[in-house]
C-alpha cells in the first residue's frame, strides 16, 4: 500500500498556505520577534505569533461559523480548524466517509484557559478540539489526538502512515497545532531552555530555542501505486531511557529511529536530499542529534533546521518542518539553516546559513522531545509519469 | 483483526488495585495509597516521590504488571514499545503548574512541575526504569473507546521490531481520582 | 534556625526528598553524582527557583549554579553573601 500526500496546508505568522510559507522561507524571512514584556511576563522573550486581526479575517473567510456548536472559538482552535479547513479545500477526498480518519497533534491545546476563573475543564482537552474538527466535517469516527511532547506530529504522520497501510483507513487528515500562552512561554523559562535573541541552530554560540505559534496539516491518502507527487516511505519511534527532559548524550533513541527508517524504507546516505532535523538551538538537543546523525553513518548529508524561521512550533512542528522541506526538495533546493553561525557541536555535520541545491528526491525528517521520545520519518518524490 | 495475548493485566484506582483480576491491596492506610504501594513493592527509587500523579500511578502500575511478569529486567531492549490513552492528558500537571503562574506577586513557574505537564513523561518514567528503547506514544481520546484503542495497539505492533506492549487507559486527575487499567500483551 | 539547616528543610520540600529528613543531609555532602544526595538537571532548576523565592537571588546561568550548588554549605555560603531578602 502507498501512501500519498493528497492536502497540506500551514496557518503562521509567515502565511496562511504551504505557498506563501514556502515562499517566505527562501527570501529567508522569519516571523521571530522580540518582546519586552509580552503578557506582562517579567522576562523577554522571542516569539513567533500569529496576529489576531488577520486570523480572524481568514478564519472568516474559510470556516462557516454556522456550523460551529459555539460562539467563539479560542485561537489554538481557530488555527487547528482553519488549517484542516484549508487543506481540505484543495482535495477531492469527501472528510465526512467513514474511511477517513481525523488526528490531532498537539501538546497543549487550550491549555491557557486553566486561567479562567472557573475553567472549562473539558475544553482544555486537545480531544475535544479533534472531536470538535471532525464534528465540523461531518466525519463520523473517534478521532485521535497525539499528544508525545515535540515528536507529536511525526507520531501523528507516523500513526496516519500505519493506518493506511493496514487498511483500517482511506485517508487520514492530520493536523498539528499549538499556540503560546503565559504557560508555555513560563514553563520553557524556568527550564532555561530559551534564547531571548535569534536562536542559532547547532552553532557555538546558541543559548536556547525560540517558541513559535503555527499549525499545519498534511492528508495522507491510500493508494495502489505511485502516481506523482510525495509519499511516507516509512516512519518510526525509540525512546531514549535515559532522563524525561534531557536528550541521551550518545542520541541513543534518534539513531535508532533514523537507523529504522533507513532500513525499512530501504535508503542509503547517497538517497538523500537531505535530513530536516530538530536543531531547536539548545546546548543538548543539538548535540544529541549531531551524535545520532554521526553514529548513523550520515554526516555527509546535508542537515537543515526550520527553527530559525518559525521558532519551535511544538505540536506543529513535525509537519510544518515536513511540508516545508517537501516543497524545497521537489524544487531541487536544501532551504538555509536560518541563524546558523559557525559549528557548536562535536560531530561534524553538513551545515548551511545558505541554501543548496540537490538532485535527490527522499529526505528524512527528525525529531525529539520530552519524555526521552524521538521520531523519524522518510519521504520521497515521485515524478508525474 | 490481529490477534495478540493478555499476558497479565493490572487495574489500580484510589480504593483497591487487582493484578491478573486478584485483588492485591485495598486503601485504607493513613498514608496515601499510592505510596502504600511504593513500599509494598519494597522499592529504592527515589524518583517516584518526585513524579507528578500521573505517572505515579503508571509508574505503580507498569511495576506490578513487570513484577507479575517476572524474569529478567533492566536489561537494555527495544521489542517492547509503551502506549499509553487517556482523556484529560496532564490535566492534574497543568493545574498544578497554572497555579505556579497565577499570581503576578508570586511568579515562580515551577520547573519540575512544567516537565510533567505532558502526559508522555510517564511513558518516558516506565522506558527509563526499564530500559525500553522501543515506541512510547501517548493518545488522548474524547471518551474511553475500546475501538480507537484497538486500532491503535494494532498499529503499534506494526512498527519493525515490535512484539510486545505495555498498554492501557491511565487517567489521573488528583491523588483522590485516578485509575490505571493496563496489560502487557504479545503477538505471536 | 542556622542557615544550612534552613536550607535543608526547604530543599526536601522543594526537591521532593520524600524519605530524607536534614539529618541525613551533611553539610559538605555533594548534591550531585552517584555519591551524594544525587540530584539531577531539573533539581538545580529548582534550586535556582528556591534561592530566588526565599533570597531574591537570581541565577540566570544554570552552569554558574554547579560550584554554588556543591554541598548544602556552598549553597549557604553564596545566599549568606548575595541574599536580598
Amino acid at each position: 500500500m502507498i501512501v500519498r500526500k493528497i492536502g497540506e496546508n500551514i496557518i503562521s505568522p509567515l502565511g496562511f498556505s504551504v505557498a506563501e510559507n514556502f515562499a517566505a522561507v527562501m527570501d529567508g524571512r522569519s516571523a521571530l520577534q522580540r518582546y519586552d514584556h509580552l503578557w506582562d511576563l517579567p522576562f523577554p522573550c522571542f516569539v513567533s505569533l500569529l496576529a489576531d486581526d488577520i486570523l480572524d479575517e481568514v478564519f472568516a473567510q474559510a470556516v462557516d461559523q454556522s456550523r460551529l456548536p459555539m460562539k467563539s472559538c479560542t485561537r489554538f482552535e481557530k488555527i487547528a480548524l482553519l488549517s484542516a479547513a484549508k487543506a481540505l479545500q484543495s482535495t477531492p477526498l469527501d472528510p465526512s466517509s467513514p474511511r477517513v480518519l481525523f488526528m490531532l497533534s498537539s501538546t497543549k491545546g487550550n491549555v491557557s484557559l486553566l486561567a479562567d476563573a472557573a475553567p472549562d475543564i473539558k475544553r482544555v482537552t486537545p480531544a475535544h478540539t479533534a472531536q470538535l474538527i471532525a464534528r465540523y466535517f461531518g466525519n463520523p469516527n473517534m478521532p485521535l489526538v497525539v499528544s508525545n511532547a515535540c515528536i507529536s506530529g511525526l507520531c501523528a504522520q507516523i500513526e496516519a502512515y500505519r493506518c493506511l497501510q493496514s487498511g483500517q483507513y482511506d485517508a487520514a487528515v492530520v493536523i498539528g497545532a499549538d499556540v503560546l500562552s503565559p504557560f508555555i512561554v513560563s514553563g520553557f523559562q524556568s527550564l532555561k531552555a530559551l534564547s531571548d535573541e535569534q536562536c542559532h541552530p547547532f552553532s557555538s554560540v546558541r543559548q536556547g530555542l525560540n517558541l513559535g505559534e503555527a499549525a499545519a496539516t498534511v492528508v495522507y491518502a491510500a493508494g495502489e501505486e505511485p502516481n506523482g507527487g510525495w509519499r511516507m516511505l516509512a516512519g518510526a519511534m525509540a525512546n531514549d531511557a535515559n532522563h524525561i527532559s534531557g536528550p541521551s548524550r550518545t542520541g541513543e533513541g534518534s539513531y535508532r529511529a533514523l537507523m529504522s527508517v533507513l532500513q525499512s524504507a530501504a535508503l542509503t546516505a547517497e538517497d538523500l536530499a537531505c535530513l530536516n532535523v530538530h536543531g531547536t538551538s539548545t546546548l543538548y538537543n543539538d548535540e544529541m542529534e549531531a551524535v545520532a546523525i554521526h553514529r548513523a553513518g550520515l554526516s555527509g548529508v546535508p542537515v537543515n533546521a526550520l527553527k530559525g524561521y518559525y521558532g519551535h512550533t511544538l505540536g506543529a512542528a513535525g509537519i510544518l518542518e515536513t511540508l516545508l522541506t517537501m516543497h524545497a526538495v521537489e524544487q531541487g533546493v536544501v532551504p538555509a539553516t536560518r541563524g546558523y553561525e559557525e559549528i557548536g557541536v562535536t560531530m561534524p555535520l553538513s551545515l548551511s546559513s545558505s541554501s543548496g541545491k540537490t538532485s535527490k528526491t527522499a529526505f528524512v525528517k527528525l525529531l525529539s522531545g520530552f519524555g526521552g521520545c524521538n521520531a523519524a520519518a522518510a519521504f520521497t518524490f515521485d515524478s508525474c509519469r | 483483526m490481529m490477534r495478540y495475548e493478555v499476558l497479565h493485566t493490572v487495574k489500580l484506582c484510589p480504593s483497591y488495585l487487582e493484578v491478573d483480576g486478584n485483588r492485591i491491596a485495598e486503601a485504607g492506610g493513613e498514608t496515601s495509597f499510592l505510596t502504600d504501594l511504593y513500599r509494598r513493592l519494597g522499592l529504592d527509587y527515589p524518583k517516584f516521590f518526585k513524579m507528578d500523579i500521573l505517572s505515579k500511578v503508571g509508574f505503580l502500575a507498569s511495576e506490578f504488571l513487570l513484577e507479575q511478569e517476572g524474569g529478567e529486567r533492566f536489561v537494555p531492549r527495544a521489542d517492547r514499545a509503551v502506549l499509553l490513552f487517556n482523556r484529560y492528558s496532564s490535566m492534574h500537571a497543568d493545574q498544578t503548574f497554572q497555579e505556579t503562574i497565577a499570581h503576578p506577586e508570586d511568579f515562580y513557574p515551577k520547573p519540575s512541575v512544567f516537565v510533567y505537564t505532558l502526559p508522555n513523561i510517564v511513558t518516558g518514567e516506565i522506558a527509563i526504569r526499564n530500559k525500553y528503547h522501543g515506541e512510547s506514544n501517548f493518545i488522548l481520546l474524547p471518551e474511553y473507546s475500546e475501538q480507537a484503542m484497538n486500532q491503535a495497539i494494532e498499529r503499534a505492533f506494526l512498527a519493525p521490531g515490535t512484539t510486545s506492549l505495555l498498554t492501557g487507559w491511565l487517567e489521573a486527575l488528583s491523588e483522590n481520582e485516578y485509575e490505571a487499567s493496563c496489560s502487557l500483551i504479545t503477538v505471536h | 534556625m542556622e542557615l544550612t539547616e534552613e536550607l535543608k528543610t526547604k530543599m526536601i520540600e522543594v526537591l521532593n526528598l520524600e524519605e530524607m529528613t536534614p539529618a541525613d543531609i551533611a553539610d559538605d555532602a555533594p548534591l550531585f553524582g552517584e555519591e551524594g544526595l544525587g540530584l539531577d538537571s531539573i533539581d538545580v532548576l529548582e534550586l535556582i527557583v528556591l534561592l530566588d523565592r526565599n533570597y531574591g537571588i537570581k541565577i540566570t546561568d544554570p552552569k554558574a549554579g554547579k560550584e554554588i550548588f556543591a554541598s548544602v554549605r556552598t549553597m549557604a555560603d553564596y545566599v549568606a553573601a548575595n541574599r536580598t531578602k
